[in-house]
């Protein structure tokens, strides 16, 4: 709740937040008549990650999917308040949603690699927004697989179906394709749900280093895996925002019951 | 009925049939499934059996020049297949080249772009053309669409295109309506309807975040399609124009009332033509038993059967390769 915004002095007097990257005010989301986010305001931090945590259906995915208007792709569904990123409303209905999602990425619960080739999977988005050579590709494509530590392991078969690699190796593809666009934001929605323990802590590793070029909103449903990666926490439940803190904080003294009960397992 | 078995107080010995009778049912169940399944084969056998039987004397009359031959004449006993095998592969084709881009916008527009209440309604008439019965479709054909060839599209096209090289040849003729054309439209009204609904159902199939994952890297409607989707529903889509092409091959009714009906050969789309099913249809009651020219309608069903399975072969084919 605002409330609680308020009460948070490290929030808005934080000179830090000036280095926003996304500063969500107001923003109400509706699926419909079905009101899913009530009057959400925070911000997301430069190159830093932000975890977002809480029950199912609490909105967590739902603002998520607001800030690269992907409900744009559903009637029903619309937001209003703002959300703005470089200048600009996110909302505005002017905006270009193609440009906007080269500047935003996304990786979803479960691995998409595309039905193509492994190379192709990632120049795809490329293609869609630079006019690059051959060589330059080569190089791009090489670099975000470097990036995601999977260039050795897939480097003699770029050319084969990117179907035929492990769920773990499809989603860091998925990852080095978001970030091959060279985007400031990276949206993961849930993005180890469906991987086993290693990979998931593959994944995990990769957001420290992605962090320094992006700013990294992630959704999970995995406390250890927020207090882990997180610098920010903040904690949805029905609809509602109710307390944004730094990760340690969250996890060791949050201010709201509501919190403290749910991090300690006591509902979920 | 029998008596409940007492209660047990150890466990059954494992070599121990279940006490309660349940296993005589369970085989008459087999018995029973097995003998469908049986059906199925047998009644194919025989369909293929019957018309390889009826056509040996004319397959044996004329041997391999019933295929290549292009005469149909009862006068001087002279028959030869190509001219309807020709009419059928042509109108089919002409179906399928119509039909299909119809039906995989109707589908994609279905699933992808259509608000849900309009998507249900045009859904519901896409299932109720698919059930409208062919008669109605060679009636339609006949009233609306051959005189509308006859007035306006073939007149249009022998202005604008009777002296261009080669397409000439395709709009050359007496402007009567019947023909290749006709047909392959009609055709292509009638298997839209179907394959729409199977491309509908593949497309509906597909998992939204993959469709979400490349909008979300900033791609447009287009390049989704182009690049995702479709990539993606290869297979499905194979199966639905199959299914087109197998109806279209077949088809009999709506295809006679508009094709003209005549066993030629030739370039003109416009020009009166046959199918194999359209001149069984016409001359199968005017057959005598035994003669020659049952015979050879019997064999003209071998081969159109044959056209059937390569079809299906051919489908398969190509779906095996998709996953190597």
């Amino acid at each position: 709740m605002s409330e609680a915004l308020h009460e948070s002095p490290d929030q808005k007097a934080d000179p830090e937040s000036r280095d926003a990257a996304l500063e969500v005010r107001d923003l109400d989301f509706y699926y419909g008549e079905k009101q899913a986010l009530k009057s959400i305001s925070m911000d997301f931090r430069k190159q830093s990650v932000t975890a977002m945590i809480g029950p199912s259906g609490c909105g967590k995915s739902t603002l998520l999917r607001i800030f690269n208007r992907m409900y744009d792709l559903y009637p029903g569904q619309k937001a209003t308040g703002s959300v703005m990123f470089d200048g600009a409303n996110i909302l505005d209905p002017a905006l270009d949603l193609n440009t906007l999602r080269s500047r935003i990425g996304m990786v979803f619960q479960k691995p998409t690699p595309f039905p193509m080739s492994i190379y192709d999977n990632i120049a795809f988005g490329v293609r869609l927004h630079e006019k690059l050579s051959r060589h330059e590709m080569d190089a791009r494509v090489e670099d975000v697989l470097t990036r995601v530590a999977l260039w050795k392991e897939v480097r003699d078969r770029l050319r084969e179906p990117a179907s035929g690699m492990s769920g773990g190796q499809q989603q860091r593809l998925c990852i080095a394709r978001s970030i091959a666009t060279r985007p400031e934001v990276l949206l993961l929605d849930e993005p180890t749900s469906a991987l086993d323990p290693i990979s998931t802590a593959r994944i995990e590793e990769l957001l420290d280093e992605l962090k320094r070029d992006f700013t990294i909103a992630i959704v999970t449903h995995n406390m250890q895996q927020a207090a882990r990666c997180a610098d920010q926490v903040a904690f949805f439940y029905l609809g509602t925002l109710i307390e944004m803190d730094s990760a340690d904080r969250m996890f060791t003294n949050p201010r709201q019951k509501q919190t403290q009960d749910y991090i300690t397992g006591r509902f979920g | 009925m029998k008596r409940a078995p007492a209660p047990r107080t150890t466990p059954a010995p494992l070599q121990e049939a279940r006490a309660t009778p349940l296993w005589k049912g369970d085989r008459l169940f087999r018995l029973v499934v097995g003998f469908c399944a049986l059906l199925v084969l047998v009644s194919l056998g025989g369909l293929v059996l019957t018309m390889a039987f009826g056509g040996s004397k004319a397959f044996a009359t004329f041997g391999p020049e019933f295929v290549v031959s292009n005469i149909w004449n009862p006068v001087t006993n002279q028959y030869g297949a190509l001219a309807p095998v020709f009419g059928t592969l042509g109108s089919t084709l002409i179906a399928i080249l119509i039909g299909v881009p119809l039906a995989f916008g109707a589908a994609f527009w279905l699933t992808n772009i259509a608000p849900p209440v309009i998507a249900g309604i045009v859904g519901t008439a896409v299932q109720l053309l698919a059930a409208v019965p062919s008669i109605i479709f060679g009636m339609w054909g006949f009233f609306i669409v051959v005189p509308f060839m006859a007035q306006h599209v073939q007149p249009f096209f022998r202005h604008h295109f009777g002296h261009v090289p080669v397409i000439r040849w395709l709009v050359h003729g007496a402007p009567f309506g019947y023909g290749l054309l006709t047909g392959g439209i009609v055709l292509a009204v009638m298997i839209t309807p179907f394959v729409t609904a199977v491309m509908r159902d593949v497309f509906a199939v597909m998992p939204p975040m993959l469709k979400e994952s490349a909008y979300g890297l900033g791609a447009t409607r287009w390049e989704v399609m182009r690049r995702v989707i479709v990539p993606w529903s290869r297979a499905g889509m194979i199966g639905g124009v199959v299914l087109g092409m197998g109806r279209a091959l077949g088809e009999t009714m709506a295809v006679t009332f508009v094709i003209g009906n005549a066993n030629t050969i030739g370039w003109s789309l416009f020009a009166p033509r046959n199918t194999v099913a359209s001149l069984v249809a016409l001359e199968f009651p005017e057959s005598a038993a035994g003669s020659l020219k049952l015979s050879s309608l019997l064999a003209l069903g071998f081969i159109l059967m044959l056209l059937s399975f390569t079809t299906l072969a051919f489908a398969r084919w190509l779906l095996r390769e998709k996953k190597a």
